[in-house]
C-alpha cells in the first residue's frame, strides 16, 4: 500500500496545500512525516491537508498529525484539515483530535 | 492462510465455522495483507462498509502494537480469524515481551500526543477486547470479536 503526497505552496492564502492519497499507517507515515517537515524546514507556515483520496489511517498517522502539529503550534501555524471520508472522521471524533485540528468540509 | 470448511470446535458454546491463519513478519509493510485479508473475510461475512473499517482499524492496532512490542526482525506474530455464527473473532499473538496493559493509561484527549491511541481506539471499535501476556511474562495475546448486524 502506498501513500501519494502532493505539495504545493499557495502564495495567496499563503499555506502548504497538501493532497494525501491512499492510506497513512504505520508502513507509509515515515515518509509522510519526513515530507512535511522538509517542507516546513523550507517555509514554516499553515498547513491545509485535503483528504478527499485519503482511504485510511490509523493511530499511528493521527500520531504524525500530532507531532505535526506541535512543531507548528510552537510557530503559531495551524494545521488544517479538510474534505476527509467518514471513516477518516469517525477516528478524529473518537480520539477527540476533531476539537484540536481545525476541520474543514465541502460539500 | 487456510480455510477450514468444517466445524473446527464448540467452545463455551460458540460455534466456531472457520478459521484463517495468517502469520506476518514483525514488518511494517505486511500489516496491509493484514488489513486485506480482514476485508475479505469481513465482506464474505456480510458486515457492512462501516463495520469493515472499524475491524481494519481494529486489525492494523493490534498488528502496530505487535510489531512495536515483538521479538525483532527476524520474528513473526501470528493472526488467527475465527468465523463464528454471528460474530468475528480475531486473535493477535506476538513473541514479544508484552507490556502490563493494566498499566496503559487511558489517553487524555484534551492533550494529544503521539502515541498510545492504539489500544484506546481498539476498545471503542470493538464490541469485546481482552488481552493476555502468555506465560514467563513473555508475548501477548490480545482477542477481540465484532457482533455481525449490531449498528
Amino acid at each position: 500500500m502506498i501513500l501519494n503526497i502532493k505539495d504545493q505552496f499557495d502564495e495567496e492564502k499563503g499555506r502548504w496545500l497538501i493532497e494525501l492519497e491512499g492510506e497513512a499507517d504505520v508502513y507509509t507515515v515515515n515518509n509522510f512525516k519526513e515530507r512535511m517537515h522538509q517542507l516546513l524546514d523550507e517555509k514554516m507556515a499553515d498547513v491545509e491537508i485535503d483528504g478527499t483520496s485519503l482511504q485510511y489511517i490509523d493511530s499511528i498517522g493521527l500520531g504524525a498529525l500530532i507531532g505535526l502539529r506541535g512543531r507548528m503550534a510552537d510557530q503559531e501555524k495551524v494545521l488544517i484539515i479538510k474534505n476527509i471520508q467518514p471513516n477518516v472522521r469517525k477516528l478524529l471524533n473518537i480520539t477527540g483530535l476533531d476539537k484540536i485540528f481545525i476541520i474543514e468540509q465541502e460539500d | 492462510m487456510k480455510g477450514n470448511n468444517t466445524i473446527y470446535k464448540e467452545e463455551n458454546n460458540v460455534e466456531v465455522r472457520d478459521i484463517i491463519s495468517l502469520n506476518l513478519p514483525n514488518a511494517p509493510e505486511y500489516v496491509s495483507i493484514a488489513r486485506l485479508t480482514l476485508s475479505g473475510i469481513a465482506s464474505r461475512m456480510g458486515f457492512n462498509i462501516e463495520d469493515i473499517e472499524d475491524l481494519k482499524v481494529a486489525v492494523a492496532e493490534a498488528c502496530t502494537n505487535a510489531i512495536k512490542h515483538g521479538c525483532g526482525k527476524d520474528r513473526n506474530y501470528s493472526i488467527e480469524f475465527l468465523v463464528l455464527k454471528d460474530k468475528l473473532r480475531i486473535e493477535i499473538i506476538d513473541g514479544g515481551k508484552g507490556f502490563d496493559y493494566k498499566k496503559v493509561k487511558e489517553p487524555d484527549l484534551t492533550k494529544p500526543r503521539e502515541g498510545g491511541l492504539g489500544l484506546y481506539i481498539i476498545k471503542t471499535l470493538m464490541d469485546e477486547v481482552q488481552i493476555f501476556n502468555n506465560q514467563k511474562n513473555c508475548g501477548t495475546r490480545i482477542i477481540m470479536s465484532k457482533n455481525l448486524g449490531e449498528s
